[in-house]
């Protein structure tokens, strides 16, 4: 059977243009069902109203406000979370009592579905937040944590023979084998877990109804029944997330453009 | 993984019987220690014991809620909804990946709308599937779905890439019948990444349903929770989580113990 992108190709469209098929299909039957009277269009609003709702969005100020605010929430978590699981992935690798002792504890609270915490954290924290960018600190806290044990183990024995070689002290070798060793994959872990601090940013916003945030935008659409709305910020948040993990992409590919040297 | 944890559920058993017996025992020390601190902070009643439920109260909420058949309720709806749901999305979503993989058209038609939707976190889907389908039984069921399908399609669709050429080649020269090329060859193959693929699409899953329920739901492990939030008893708040983490904790370890046992012929 002839593929169809070498028949595309041939009548002159690009062969990636198949792939725009499905979308343009899927947003023709999303149109009709709009048109298909109020029953429908209640629930699948037309494509000019959501360019309004966009339109409408940034002119008030509430999706650059919210986007903001979820932002902010998710670096913060990052960074926060981020550092505590970085210090503790570090001290699990170095020392077999912290490993043996806090590995367990860890292992299974990591398997508590996090969304699950919203309700503890909103009777000890309340509703704000706090409980927020506490949730949030814990969705990149535990990946990180796992991610820098593992990345300090798998560093390669020829490497430390040769810090014990040169009579290395342990923090020597720490500094200037280990971790530089284990930096690309510690960042691989770092991108995992801001994935994570996005996507627990939203859930939390969507749990808590509190404050500001993409999430809480897109629960008081959900209340309003205003699809053209949420269809825009889910977009939204996926375009977000899919940028905030290029970035990092991009600054990891920079950061460690000598490993492709190295491993030559 | 630790290799205190590893010892406990007796993975890879480190060198030497006494050895392997102290780490053995040492993993049960921190989580015993944490559950004897909870119980004196609370004892000492610095907080509210509204706020902290002592582990005794917990235990003696547990089987209240398990005495009056309420708890067996909430978690066979959990998990009828888990089961349903997961079954479905990974199923389509393993065959739906086989397929991108092997079908250059299904690729090219399926693939761009495939990765822009996979890029939308499932719990931001949450209030759009709300409003499309209402807060009912699909609602829950449907977020599930999406939750497993993308993360096993994408599993399988990368482990069928991943097949090596040189594999298929050698089936082409043995003139293998499709049948056997792929019992033999494809699904040998691909079944470790899968399988992975399958256990971090059940994690997603059922974090996806606890926080539906959590939102919006009559029964389920959420929704009790939620309920006891609402009526200040972080007892049967504490219940949930912790029947949660254990039904995470043992699916997940089962999936960890078949990566580890039922593909030894990889290791070989």
């Amino acid at each position: 059977m002839r593929s169809i992108s070498s028949l595309f190709s041939r009548i002159g469209l690009g062969r990636r243009a198949v792939g725009l098929i499905l979308p343009i299909l899927l947003l023709m039957g999303w149109q009709y069902m709009s048109t298909r009277g109020a029953t429908f269009a209640y629930a699948f609003s037309s494509l000019s109203q959501m360019q309004e709702a966009l339109r409408e969005l940034i002119a008030s100020g509430d999706l650059q406000i919210n986007l903001v605010a979820s932002l902010q929430r998710a670096l913060t978590g990052l960074a926060i979370g981020g550092a505590f699981g970085l210090v503790l992935g570090i001290s699990m690798a170095s020392s077999r009592i912290i490993d043996t002792s806090a590995g367990p504890l860890y292992h299974i609270l990591r398997q508590v579905p996090l969304m699950g915490l919203v309700p503890v954290f909103s009777l000890w924290l309340g509703n704000g937040d706090t409980a927020k960018l506490f949730i949030v600190c814990l969705s990149a806290f535990f990946p990180l944590v796992l991610a820098t044990y593992e990345s300090l183990r798998q560093v390669d024995g020829k490497f430390l023979e040769v810090g014990n070689v040169l009579k290395l002290s342990r923090a020597q070798q720490f500094r200037h084998i280990l971790l530089p060793a284990a930096l690309p994959n510690i960042f691989t872990g770092v991108s995992f877990a801001l994935a994570m601090a996005w996507l627990s940013t939203i859930g939390s916003e969507i749990l808590f109804n509190a404050g500001a945030g993409l999430g809480n935008l897109m629960m008081n659409a959900e209340m309003a029944s205003r699809m053209d709305i949420l269809v825009v910020v889910t977009i939204l948040i996926g375009v977000v997330g899919y940028l905030l993990t290029f970035v990092l992409y991009r600054i990891s590919a920079y950061l460690f453009r000598w490993r492709k040297v190295a491993s030559e | 993984m630790s290799i205190g944890i590893r010892a406990a559920i007796g993975l890879n058993r480190v060198a030497g019987r006494v050895h392997y017996r102290q780490l053995k025992l040492a993993a049960f020390v921190s989580p015993v220690l944490l559950v004897l601190l909870w119980g004196w902070v609370s004892h000492l009643q610095l907080i509210s014991p509204q706020l902290l439920a002592s582990p005794l109260e917990v235990a003696s909420t547990f089987q209240e809620l398990l005495a009056s058949g309420e708890l067996q309720e909430h978690l066979s709806k959990s998990l009828s909804r888990l089961a349903l749901g997961y079954s479905l999305g990974a199923s389509i979503g393993l065959l739906f990946g086989i397929l991108m993989a092997l079908s250059r058209n299904v690729e090219a038609l399926c693939a761009p709308l495939f990765h822009a939707i996979r890029q939308i976190p499932t719990i931001a889907l949450i209030p759009m599937f709300i409003l499309l389908l209402g807060v009912d039984e699909s609602f829950k069921i449907a977020i599930v779905i999406k939750a497993s399908f993308f993360t096993v399609a994408l599993a399988a669709y990368e482990a069928t890439r991943g097949v090596s050429v040189n594999y298929l080649e050698v089936a082409r020269v043995y003139k293998l019948p499709w049948i056997t090329l792929y019992g033999k060859v494809i699904i040998p193959a691909i079944f470790p990444p899968v399988l992975t693929g399958l256990r971090i699409a059940f994690a997603r899953s059922w974090t996806v349903l606890v926080a539906a329920e959590l939102l919006v739901a009559d029964s389920g492990l959420g929704q009790m929770m939620q309920m006891g939030r609402d009526m200040f008893r972080l007892d049967i708040v504490l219940v949930g989580v912790v029947l949660t983490g254990l039904i995470g904790f043992v699916i997940d370890r089962s999936f960890k113990w078949g990566e580890a046992h039922l593909v030894r012929w990889r290791v070989a």
